[in-house]
């Protein structure tokens, strides 16, 4: 163990004494850090992990993952973050639900203090398990308008994407479900598969193995494009019933950040590799594989992006009751 | 029996490509090596280990030897964990605190060597057990955990920390419980899991995310033993012990029936989503001692004991990723970091996945429980030896581990409060007899009680039948009230009688 610990101080002097020979070159001389907000395994995770791979190939220096969890909607992360300095040299690995962290007390900052990167989503979509006797949409919302409030519906943690998703749905095709508050997709998934909740509503990365493997039967998308999916056309929610538009499509963005405040040369070095990386097949071949579509921007339209769910998320959020700060004491503006 | 026989002949030339490959030897050393020295770091657990190696591997190498890569270093911290248990009575992860309870003991009656050399071979074996299941009964398993729900989880859950209250009171049982009960309120602290009500928070914000279990850990294991030094310092003493690390073959083949049930109760465990090797470790340990005719010496440094608790975490590894191999469902948190790391190279755990992986899987669990029992019996020589340096030199170093360790979850100076805070009120518990142990199992488990509980009623509308109407509940309510009644002193005299009429 003497000997390990010996080794790490060795390495960390050498890091420290090159990094100071090098104080006068241009951004970047040294590894960048990029902290994920969520956890191991996780969507967030998996994408900075690719992204960061491929941004890699198109920079001097390495980039190393490491994540950062727990708080309020990622807060700890974020407030890990934005506590070392702006220099580019430490990125925020996050996505869509961060911006809750603010109306839930988690930290006290708008979400434009980020310079954000899209990377991408996966849109949501309505399943039920392999053996339930709903067989669309409409037998589904039939039955939940003949019974309000009986039939469980799983939809990840209350606040989160998936859930505004379900409320969207609720709202538009006017039926009412039990929302039974998961802490996270696959928990939710799970339950469903196991009977506990009659329908799920995450995003098809999420489901399509369960979907492949015939253990969920996917109902709807709630995005205006239909999907196919296991040989399969999974329909639009949005063709079954109408007015939908005024609810949806609520999208997942997952990407990564820096400071806002950061150096214009900082930013324009990070566009540069993220878009290169972005434009590369093995970014294109991941996110068809893994059921995503690709994003790709950042700058001012991310912010703008962003700006949009916050606002969205905040003030679904001050109706369900569950938000601590009112949004706009934060100066986020009613959507 | 044909699916068993082409899961057999597919193992087979997968094994072949493994072994005939020289790169396969590379990766496997290296990462069982940095496992067993992750799990050994007191704090520092698999899940990390398996993440840091995804992070320094995932997508720069291919994926069939990034994989050797994190399975090595899965099976080695699972084990590697049992080293500090046994020599400093600090558990080195969350899976091995159940090994402490007979490892320590025997340590100090200069037994060590041989209590290292006994978990390495149960290691081995219990990783092989985990193994074979996920080759061969993997379909058998996965139906048993696609039909638990929230309330068998809470249950489950229940059963744990009562059980651990239980097996690990010295004099009185209910001091086990109330330890228990600590902790499970320990667990209450934080955002709640369902509604995301701020509980017992003060409106500080560290407490919004609850208290860690690392820190707890650490705390309630490790500071107890260093004040403990700092009073009675006995300077230059060394502890006696017997260096013989090879194992005792004798041994092993009289506790074979040991070895194979906690095996099978590992796997098991491990294939519950969500429930991972603490837990297999514990439950293993508790059937061990009301099955076992040694049930008695449980706790005061049994073989059996031992070999019970560290058996099931090693087997709890392949029984992990049944549900995530063919479900996309991580059966524990370490196999949580792999899923991650098979997503970035393109593969989509689940019904989907490509049977020739799950085959190379098996085949590098199979190879690394070897790597991990020949490297073991070398690296348990080199760590036993720890036991050969001053007190006075080595609590210090032992301080400055824990305190790395606790830190290195969340990186807030609170957790470090936290580990002082929690060691030195473990400390006064232990003078007063009561265990510590289920005040720890009570943080880990009361989360998942606390969320699967209440979500259970809420799905059933406060109706608290449904822990009694589905079969699965049932049995498990069942266990909770037979655990709970026989440790009742009525419930014992009148059992004790009824025996005496019979015999």
């Amino acid at each position: 163990m003497k000997i390990l610990l010996g080794t790490v101080t060795g390495a960390a002097m050498l890091i420290a004494g090159a990094g100071s020979m090098a104080l006068a070159q241009e951004y970047p001389y040294r590894d960048i850090t990029t902290a994920v907000v969520w956890g191991a395994g996780g969507g967030t995770d998996t994408i900075n992990r690719m992204i960061m791979a491929e941004m890699e190939k198109h920079l001097p220096v390495s980039i190393n993952v490491i994540n950062q969890t727990g708080g309020v909607a990622g807060s700890n992360g974020m407030v890990y973050a934005m506590n070392q300095a702006d220099d580019g040299y430490t990125l925020v690995g996050l996505s869509e639900s961060n911006v809750t962290a603010a109306v839930q007390g988690g930290w006290d900052k708008k979400f434009d203090t980020w310079y954000p990167f899209i990377v991408g989503g996966s849109p949501d979509l309505i399943s039920v398990p392999a053996n339930s006797p709903y067989g669309t949409l409409e037998d589904l919302v039939d039955a939940a308008k003949a019974d309000p409030g009986s039939i469980p519906a799983a939809a990840s943690g209350a606040g989160s994407i998936h859930h505004l998703n379900l409320l969207a749905i609720e709202k538009g095709a006017g039926a009412q479900f039990k929302f039974v508050p998961y802490q996270g997709s696959a928990p939710g998934q799970e339950a469903a598969i196991a009977g506990e909740v009659a329908l799920v509503v995450t995003s098809l990365a999420e489901q399509a193995p369960l979907i492949e493997g015939g253990q969920l039967k996917p109902l709807a998308m709630l995005t205006p494009e239909s999907a196919e999916i296991a040989g399969m056309t999974v329909p639009s929610a949005f063709d079954i019933y109408d007015g939908l538009d005024a609810y949806l499509p609520l999208k997942q963005a997952i990407g990564f950040a820096v400071h806002n405040s950061a150096s214009d040369e900082v930013k324009a070095k990070l566009t540069e590799a993220f878009d290169a990386a972005m434009a590369g097949d093995a970014v294109a071949e991941w996110a068809k594989v893994n059921n995503y579509d690709i994003g790709g921007q950042s700058g001012e339209e991310a912010q703008a992006l962003f700006s949009t769910l916050e606002s969205n998320f905040a003030y679904t959020l001050q109706e369900l009751g569950v938000a601590t700060v009112d949004p706009a004491s934060l100066g986020i503006e009613k959507p | 029996m044909d699916f068993v026989f082409s899961q057999l002949a597919g193992f087979g030339d997968a094994f072949a490509d493994l072994v005939l490959d020289p790169l396969t030897y590379l990766y496997l050393v290296t990462s069982v090596f940095l496992g067993i020295t992750f799990g050994a770091l007191p704090g520092l657990t698999a899940t990390l280990a398996v993440t840091i190696l995804t992070g320094f591997f995932g997508n720069k190498i291919p994926l069939d030897y990034s994989l050797i890569a994190l399975l090595g270093a899965y099976v080695g911290a699972i084990y590697g964990g049992s080293y500090p248990s046994i020599v400093l009575n600090i558990p080195g992860t969350a899976a091995s605190a159940a090994t402490a309870m007979d490892g320590h003991p025997l340590a100090k009656a200069g037994r060590g060597g041989e209590a290292l050399g006994l978990t390495t071979t149960a290691s081995f074996i219990g990783t092989l057990i985990g193994t074979v299941a996920l080759l061969i009964f993997v379909w058998v398993l996965l139906l048993i955990s696609k039909n638990i729900a929230s309330p068998e989880k809470a249950l489950l859950a229940l059963f744990g920390i009562l059980l651990s209250g239980t097996l690990m009171s010295s004099d009185l049982v209910v001091k086990g419980w109330i330890a228990g009960l600590i902790g499970l309120a320990m667990a209450m602290v934080g955002l709640d899991p369902l509604l995301s009500e701020p509980r017992y928070t003060f409106g500080w914000s560290y407490m919004l995310s609850g208290f860690q279990v690392v820190p707890v850990l650490m705390g309630a294991f490790a500071v107890p033993q260093v004040i403990e030094g700092l009073r009675r310092a006995e300077i230059g003493k060394m502890a006696q012990l017997n260096d013989r690390i090879v194992p005792n073959l004798a041994a092993v083949r009289r506790y074979l029936p040991t070895i194979t049930r906690s095996g099978v109760i590992g796997t098991g465990v491990g294939a519950l989503p969500g429930v991972g090797e603490d837990v297999a470790g514990w439950v293993s340990y508790g059937v061990g001692k009301s099955v076992s005719r040694e049930g008695k010496k449980f706790g005061k440094g049994s073989l059996e004991g031992l070999l019970s608790a560290e058996t099931a975490n090693n087997a709890c590894i392949g029984g992990a990723l049944i549900p995530l191999l063919v479900l996309g469902i991580p059966g524990s948190p370490p196999a949580a970091a792999l899923m991650g790391a098979l997503k970035i190279n393109n593969v989509i755990p689940g019904p989907t996945i490509d049977p020739a992986i799950i085959l190379r899987v098996v085949a590098i669990l199979v190879l690394a429980s070897f790597t991990m029992f020949l490297m073991g019996l070398f690296t348990a020589r080199v760590f036993i030896r720890i036991l050969r340096i001053p007190q006075t030199l080595f609590l210090p170093v032992v301080m400055v581990l824990t305190t790395i360790g606790s830190f290195s979850v969340g990186g807030g100076i609170n957790d470090l409060y936290l580990m002082l805070g929690v060691g030195f009120v473990a400390y006064f518990m232990n003078m007063l007899a009561f265990p510590i142990a289920p005040l720890v199992i009570g943080v880990i488990l009361g989360g998942l009680f606390d969320e699967t509980f209440r979500r259970s009623l809420f799905l059933a509308d406060g109706d608290l039948s449904v822990f009694a109407s589905r079969p699965g509940a049932a049995i498990l309510l069942a266990l909770n009230v037979a655990l709970i009644l026989s440790q009742i002193p009525v419930v014992k005299r009148t059992f004790g009688r009824l025996r005496g009429r019979t015999a």
